[in-house]
């Protein structure tokens, strides 16, 4: 990482700006999200997926397994797929079924293992899973896709890369655990692991692979619905296919529960971003951010989002974008171009477009931005400094702690919900203060509000112990330890601390969860209410096969943000 | 059944929480028995025996107690507590005065589970420490284990012993002493006039080995299904009841 004053120079963007909890719900997949970082190793390492079994009967239930190849190890995905009643397929993340079960295994899949593996994957939360296994998931269709695919290929026609609009994908996954969950392996053993060590890179080779899986298993199916006339899925239709996610309140938690991590990401994406305003610019350097911007363009007036708020922001979106390509298109290529470009943003275009270029910015520095890839990780450990001065604390608090100050706590609307751990899987929830039970059991999520009560006791005990140190305060205040801990942990970092109260009325969950998405390279947002949103992962990506002919041209190969529908002249192959 | 680390981690901390302990004394708690599983010490054996005390004394209120302190030097009685419930904040208070003075000594009386201090003691080695912690196992014999924790190492070195002769003052002991040093190692020699008969014997090598194989094999921890019962059962006091308002972040209905 640069040091403070290098990014002072530079001109980083301060946390007041960036952490925002509304501009965090305004981010996009960049190209330092794990999914591009992902692709990139994998080509740059030449990593090859082969199919070693692929059993699956003639409505494609059955079990396939995909092997992956890198320098430094052999794993195996395994999939399997199963019938499953209309009353049964349901996202919600109570459900107990789904259309497929899949896990990544570390190693060989021997019989003993393959016969544990389908015994307990399709339980998922319910079963006791192999430690040899890095991630289990489950997918769902997409019912207005699978089965429209299906009649198209078996008649011999190819679908309309249109319908791949609203939902870029064949099948949508609810929920993807790693990291010890339910018995598999802890992610701590993965650091040595030069494969799998990248924050989320095992759960995003298995979303890839199963889209692979997902466009077998429909031709497979095709093809023995109807042999005469069944023909396979044109490739660039096939990279216009992605995999689906619907994502809800789980992964809220995450980002309070990990401000390291959080920090370090923002960092890499702020230390990317002030690189990128300082490159040089010259006409070749416009001309390829206005095709990137037409990109973009094009792919938000192609996604067809059913909920209405986002459907308007990215209208928005189109409008502002439309300008931009106009400026751009018109002003003289100076030194100060994206100064100009982001100043301009920053006072008068909307949040969602200025992360927008943002994104779009960083995508032409990909050398600078490389080297920031393996700075992603961060072991989370706080610790007490038992021995600082309490008036540091105090001090520290008021400093970078100011807006949790500036919360007033006795407004009604400002302590509205309460998060807390529901029984049913243990998933968090939101409950309104005062009227759904659950709120002695609440969990502290809400930063602020512990801001709050450690500052005001610590300025209590200051009165009487001007030269006290934190610990001889901290042996009288036990239950505060934790909120002390982080905000003394915390003190070194930037951007860790989300700047939202978790306790107003008018907070949107969805911007916790579209914070961490676009970290993992989502695309297509598409919220149903505030709590739940579907995404896409991997739309116009490579393929496999791509992957495994080994690309030359690996700039090329790692273009493919913001992807626009195939145009498909000939129906037919 | 067999666990993995996180799992274990995690559900212990709810389990803390469950009891009633803080958010901070759960999360350290919850490290403190995964790092003496992690490093085959009994983690779990001594965790079944903290949560039958814990749930076995009625008053869960009790809070440690600073008897004494000066500069140098701080005297803590835990109520005949568990060290999971009584030592953190006592430990970083020995810390403290370490870190000022050079060298800190705390003595925490009527403790119990004393072997899971060890745990914390690793965390503050880490953080720069060197450190040497003293308790009596039994009055007869009288044995005796001391461990010491190079600064900035993850182990220990570790004596246990019994003293063939008795002093005078033998009175049941469930304290324990601990010696901080900013600048001096403390790793425990045995440099005896008495007789004495070591009983075990573990030097950070070795425990170091225990700590990349079971890093290396990915193998999680054995757990008893009465204790993993236990725990859930305890970690289920934290979650809410389901009610028709909780179904609405499960997902989507349609």
């Amino acid at each position: 990482m640069l040091d403070m004053a290098t990014l002072n120079t530079l001109g980083i963007r301060p946390p007041n700006v960036v952490m925002d909890l509304e501009r965090l719900g305004t981010l996009s997949a960049s190209r330092l999200s794990f999914t591009r970082c992902l692709l990139r190793q994998m080509a740059r390492q030449r990593w090859q997926i082969t199919t070693q079994r692929f059993d699956l009967d003639r409505e494609g239930y059955g079990s396939a397994i995909y092997r992956l190849q890198t320098p430094n190890g052999r794993y195996h995905i395994v999939i399997f797929s199963q019938e499953l009643t209309e009353e049964k397929r349901s996202d919600r993340v109570i459900a107990d079924a789904w259309d497929l079960t899949f896990g990544v295994v570390e190693g060989d899949v021997e019989d003993a293992l393959m016969e544990s593996l389908a015994e307990n994957l399709p339980l998922q939360e319910a079963g006791r899973q192999h430690p040899q296994l890095l991630v289990i998931s489950r997918a769902n269709k997409s019912k207005r896709n699978f089965e429209h695919f299906v009649e198209q290929l078996a008649s011999g026609e190819q679908p309309n890369p249109q319908d791949l609009k609203t939902a870029g994908y064949l099948y949508r996954t609810t929920a993807v655990y790693g990291n010890g969950k339910f018995g598999i392996k802890d992610y701590f053993r993965l650091r040595d692991n030069l494969d799998f060590r990248q924050p989320f890179a095992a759960q995003m080779i298995a979303l890839y692979v199963l889209r692979q899986f997902s466009i077998d298993q429909l031709e497979h199916i095709a093809e023995n619905r109807a042999p005469d006339t069944a023909i396979k899925l044109n490739s660039d239709i096939q990279r216009f296919i992605g995999i689906g996610n619907s994502t809800g309140l789980g992964m809220a938690p995450f980002l309070i529960n990990h401000p390291l991590l959080i920090n370090h990401w923002i960092h890499c994406r702020e230390q990317a971003l002030a690189i990128a305003k300082v490159s040089t610019v010259d006409e070749a350097m416009q001309n390829r951010f206005v095709s990137l911007c037409v990109r973009a363009l094009g792919y938000y007036m192609e996604s067809d989002i059913e909920d209405h708020d986002q459907a308007e922001r990215n209208r928005i979106v189109i409008s502002e974008l439309e300008t931009v390509v106009s400026w751009l298109q018109q002003v003289p290529c100076e030194d100060t171009l994206w100064y100009q470009l982001t100043d301009w943003a920053e006072a008068a275009l909307s949040l969602e477009t200025q992360e927008l270029l943002n994104s779009l910015l960083i995508e032409l520095c990909p050398e600078a931005v490389e080297q920031l890839e393996d700075d992603q990780l961060v072991e989370e450990s706080m610790e007490l400094i038992p021995d600082m001065p309490l008036i540091q604390l105090k001090q520290i608090i008021e400093t970078q702690f100011d807006w949790a100050l500036s919360q007033d706590l006795d407004e009604p609307d400002e302590r509205y919900w309460f998060w807390y751990r529901s029984i049913e899987k243990e998933e968090p929830r939101l409950g309104v203060r005062g009227v759904d039970q659950g709120v002695e059991k609440e969990l502290s999520l809400a930063i602020g509000p512990r801001v709050q009560e450690v500052y005001k006791l610590v300025s209590e005990y200051l009165e009487d112990n001007a030269t006290a140190v934190t610990i001889e305060f901290l042996m009288g205040q036990p239950r505060i330890v934790d909120a002390v801990r982080r905000i003394q942990s915390m003190s070194n970092t930037a951007y860790g601390e989300i700047r939202g109260n978790l306790w107003h009325r008018n907070m949107k969950p969805m911007h916790l969860l579209r914070t961490k998405l676009a970290f993992l390279g989502a695309s297509r947002f598409d919220p149903l209410g505030d709590r739940w949103v579907r995404v896409t992962f991997f739309q116009g990506a490579p393929s496999i096969a791509e992957l495994n002919a080994e690309p030359l041209d690996l700039v090329e190969f790692d273009d493919w943000s913001f992807v626009n529908a195939p145009n498909i002249q000939e129906r037919c192959p | 059944m067999k666990v993995s680390y996180n799992e274990l981690q995690s559900l212990s901390r709810k389990a803390f929480l469950g009891i009633g302990f803080s958010e901070a004394q759960a999360d350290d708690a919850a490290d403190m028995v995964c790092w003496m599983e992690s490093h085959e010490l009994n983690g779990l054996v001594e965790l079944n025996e903290a949560l039958q005390r814990i749930l076995a004394d009625d008053n869960h209120t009790k809070m440690p107690e600073l008897l004494y302190q000066d500069a140098d030097l701080a005297i803590i009685d835990g109520h005949d507590m568990s060290v999971l419930q009584c030592s953190h904040l006592a430990l970083e208070l020995a810390f403290a005065k370490a870190r000022a003075r050079g060298l800190g000594i705390l003595k925490i009386r009527h403790c119990r589970q004393r072997q899971l201090i060890m745990g914390y003691l690793a965390r503050l080695a880490h953080r720069g420490m060197n450190i040497t912690a003293l308790w009596r196992h039994a009055q007869t014999p009288l044995t005796e284990q001391v461990v010491g924790f190079r600064a900035n190492s993850t182990v220990p070195s570790i004596r246990i012993y019994t003293l063939e002769e008795v002093p005078d003052e033998n009175k049941l002991n469930t304290g324990i002493t601990v010696i901080m040093a900013n600048h001096v190692d403390l790793l425990p020699t045995m440099r005896s006039d008495y007789q004495y008969d070591l009983l075990a014997r573990h030097e950070e090598s070795e425990l170091l080995a225990i700590e990349v194989r079971r890093r290396a094999s990915g193998d999680g921890f054995d757990v008893p299904s009465q204790l993993w019962e236990q725990l859930k059962a305890l970690a289920q006091r934290t979650f809410v009841e389901s009610f028709d308002g909780s179904q609405l972040g499960a997902g989507p209905l349609g």
